[in-house]
C-alpha cells in the first residue's frame, strides 16, 4: 500500500509538460499542480489533450519534455515509486471480461503492493464503499452494466489507499442516480486523497471540485478556484429585466447608477412587456442598487434577475481565448 | 521482476479457463493422434526405417505451426485491444515481469499439450508391444523428443509472444507467428538438405548453418546427444525475443 512518506507541497505536479507526435503537438508547456487532499477538475474540449496528460501523469505514456511527478516522485525517473502513490482509472475503464469482480480486485490489490493479509479486507471495504457487494461481487465483469463497471474501476483505484487518484471521465455513460453515487464517493475522498478528475459534465465538476484546470489545444488556458476564474474571465455582471418601460428609460436609470452600464433590448412579449439585458462591471456597487433604483423611478417592472455564470460560462470563455491572451492575463 | 509470481499464477489460471486453449488442445491431440495413428498403420503394413514415435516427432512442425500461434496470439494483442494492458502497467508490476509471466504460462501450456500426447505411445506399447521389442518406439526417442520440444519450445513460444506484442490484432499476431515459425523451421530443414559440404564457396556458411538444423537437433536429442550449441541457440534466441518484447510493450504503450 502507499507508504507513509513526508507530505510534499504538490501531490501531482506537471511542469512544462509537452508531448509531440511527429509534427503534431498534443500538449505543450503544461504546468499545473494538485495539492494533497484537493479535488481538481481537469477540463478541455475533445482533443484538448486531457487523456494524454493523464496518461503521462500515470506513467503509461512518456512525455516528450517537461517533468511530471506524483507525491514528489518523478514519473519518468522513478516510475515504481510514483505508481505506488497513485491510482489511475483510464477513459472507458478497460476491464477483463472473464474475471469475477472479487477475483479481479484481489489480483489488482496484490499487484498494487497491498499486504497479503490485508487483501481480503481491502477488497471487501472498497466493494462496500462502491456498493458492489450485493449485486456484483460474484458476477463476471463481462456481465456487468456500464454503471457497475465504472464502480469496479473506482473500487480498483481506491484499493491501495493511494495518495493520488486520477480519474478519466469516471461518470461517462452513467444514469443520474449512478452519477450521484459516484459524486458522493469522490466527495468523500476530499482531504484523504488528491483527486484529478476529467469530465465533460461541468455541473458535476463544479459540484465536486475545489479547483479547475482548463486546457485547450494542448495548452493551459485557465486554472484556479471557480470564483477566481469567474472574476478573471467573466468580469461583467449580467441582469435580465422584464419591464414595460422603454429602452431609453431603462438606460437612463442604469447609467445613473453605473456609467459603464450597457443596456440592450433582447425581446418583446405580449402586452408591451420587453426583455432587457443590462451588463455592468461585477465590482460595481450598482449591482446592489439597480432593482431599487428601477422601482424608485416608477418604471413598470415584473422581473429582475442576475444571470448566474456557472462553470460552463467560465469554460466557454476560457477555451475561446488564445494562450497569448492568457499569458497577458 | 516485481510481481512475477502473482502474474504467472493469474496467467496460468486464465490459460486453464480460456475456451480457445481447450479448442487448441483438442486440435493438437487430434493432429498428433492422427499422425501417430497413421505412423502405426504404416509400420504394420511393412517394415519402416523409423518407429511411430520417431515419425510423430519428425512431424512436430505441423502442430507447431497450427497450434502454437493459437496459444500465444492473445497474450498481448488481445490485452492491448481491450486496453487492459495499459491498466496493468499502472500498477507496480514491471514490464519484464508481465512479459515473462505470459511467456512461462504459454510455454507450460505448450509442454502440457505434449505431455498429454504421452498416453498415446504408452498405451499402444502396453497393448501391442512385446517386451524388449522397440519397433513401436524406443523410450529414449520418446523422452529425447520431449526434451527437444521443451527446449526448442522456449524459442518458439518467445517468438509467438514477440509477435503478439507487435500488434493489436490477435489474428495478425497468429499469422506473424505462423510465418516466422515456418521460416525458422523451413530454413533449418532447407539448410539440412543442402549439400553445403560440397560447395567450397559456401564454406563460411557451414558452421552457422550447423546451428540452424532443427531436425538435426531433434535427432540429437532423440538419440541422447546433449549438444550445447542448440541449447545456446534456443536460450539466447528466447532472451533476445523476450527482450524485444519488453521494448515493444514499453514503446507501444
Amino acid at each position: 500500500m502507499a507508504e507513509s512518506s513526508p507530505q510534499p507541497k504538490a501531490a501531482v505536479a506537471a511542469e512544462s509538460l509537452t508531448k509531440r507526435y511527429g509534427n503534431l503537438v498534443a500538449i505543450e508547456d503544461l504546468t499545473f499542480s494538485v495539492a494533497p487532499g484537493e479535488i481538481v477538475g481537469f477540463l478541455g474540449p475533445n482533443g484538448a489533450g486531457k487523456s494524454t496528460t493523464m496518461r503521462i501523469l500515470s506513467g503509461t505514456m512518456a512525455g516528450t519534455s517537461g517533468r511530471a511527478s506524483i507525491w514528489g516522485e518523478s514519473v519518468a525517473l522513478n516510475p515504481t515509486a510514483a505508481k505506488r502513490h497513485m491510482a489511475y482509472m483510464p477513459e472507458n475503464n478497460p476491464l477483463p471480461e472473464d474475471l469475477k469482480v472479487e477475483e479481479y480486485l484481489s489480483l489488482r490489490a496484490r499487484l498494487k503492493d497491498v499486504e497479503s493479509k490485508q487483501v481480503a479486507d481491502r477488497v471487501r471495504k472498497v466493494m462496500e464503499d462502491c456498493d458492489l457487494v450485493r449485486r456484483a461481487s460474484g458476477r463476471l465483469i463481462g456481465q456487468l452494466s456500464k454503471g457497475f463497471r465504472q464502480r469496479v474501476g473506482i473500487a480498483d483505484a481506491l484499493l491501495a489507499k493511494p495518495k493520488v487518484v486520477i480519474l478519466d471521465e469516471p461518470t461517462i455513460g452513467l444514469d443520474p442516480h449512478q452519477i450521484l453515487g459516484i459524486r458522493d464517493l469522490i466527495r468523500s475522498l476530499r482531504g484523504e486523497m488528491a483527486v484529478l478528475i476529467s469530465s465533460h459534465i461541468l455541473h458535476e465538476v463544479e459540484q465536486v471540485c475545489d479547483k479547475v484546470v482548463i486546457i485547450n489545444r494542448g495548452r493551459l488556458v485557465a486554472q484556479g478556484k471557480t470564483e477566481d476564474l469567474r472574476r478573471e474571465l467573466l468580469p461583467d455582471s449580467v441582469f435580465h429585466i422584464l419591464s414595460r418601460a422603454s429602452l431609453n428609460e431603462i438606460s437612463a436609470v442604469c447609467l445613473q447608477n453605473e456609467k459603464l452600464s450597457l443596456v440592450e433590448k433582447i425581446g418583446e412579449i405580449e402586452g408591451g412587456w420587453c426583455r432587457y439585458q443590462v451588463t455592468m462591471p461585477s465590482q460595481s456597487p450598482a449591482r446592489e442598487t439597480l432593482a431599487g433604483s428601477l422601482i424608485q423611478a416608477g418604471l413598470p417592472l415584473r422581473e429582475i434577475a442576475e444571470q448566474h455564470c456557472g462553470l460552463e460560462d467560465i469554460f466557454i470563455a476560457a477555451t475561446r481565448r488564445s494562450p497569448q491572451e492568457r499569458n497577458r492575463a | 521482476m516485481h510481481h512475477f509470481r502473482t502474474l504467472l499464477w493469474h496467467e496460468l489460471r486464465t490459460a486453464f479457463f480460456t475456451w480457445s486453449n481447450w479448442a487448441a488442445a483438442a486440435l493438437f491431440l487430434t493432429l498428433v493422434g492422427a499422425i501417430h495413428w497413421f505412423a502405426i498403420l504404416e509400420c504394420s503394413r511393412a517394415p519402416q526405417p523409423w518407429t511411430p514415435v520417431e515419425a510423430t516427432f519428425r512431424l512436430f512442425w505441423l502442430p507447431l505451426l497450427c497450434v502454437l500461434p493459437l496459444l500465444t496470439m492473445r497474450s498481448f494483442a488481445e490485452e492491448r485491444r481491450q486496453g487492459t494492458l495499459s491498466a496493468l502497467l499502472t500498477t507496480t508490476a514491471s514490464t519484464a515481469a508481465i512479459v515473462w509471466a505470459k511467456f512461462i504460462s504459454a510455454w507450460i501450456t505448450w509442454v502440457v499439450f505434449w505431455l498429454a500426447f504421452l498416453p498415446f505411445p504408452l498405451l499402444t506399447e502396453a497393448r501391442l508391444a512385446i517386451p524388449s521389442d522397440t519397433r513401436l518406439g524406443d523410450p529414449a526417442t520418446l523422452w529425447g523428443g520431449l526434451c527437444f520440444i521443451m527446449v526448442s519450445g522456449l524459442l518458439h513460444v518467445a517468438i509467438g509472444i514477440l509477435c503478439s506484442c507487435l500488434t493489436r490484432s490477435a489474428t495478425l499476431a497468429a499469422l506473424l507467428t505462423f510465418i516466422t515459425l515456418l521460416g525458422l523451421t523451413a530454413a533449418g530443414g532447407a539448410i539440412e538438405s543442402l549439400p553445403i559440404e560440397s560447395w567450397t564457396w559456401l564454406g563460411w556458411l557451414r558452421e552457422p548453418a550447423a546451428h540452424l538444423r532443427t531436425f538435426g537437433h531433434l535427432e540429437d536429442f532423440a538419440s541422447g546427444i546433449l549438444d550445447s550449441r542448440p541449447l545456446i541457440l534456443y536460450i539466447t534466441g528466447t532472451f533476445l525475443c523476450l527482450g524485444l518484447s519488453v521494448i515493444a510493450v514499453e514503446g507501444k504503450e
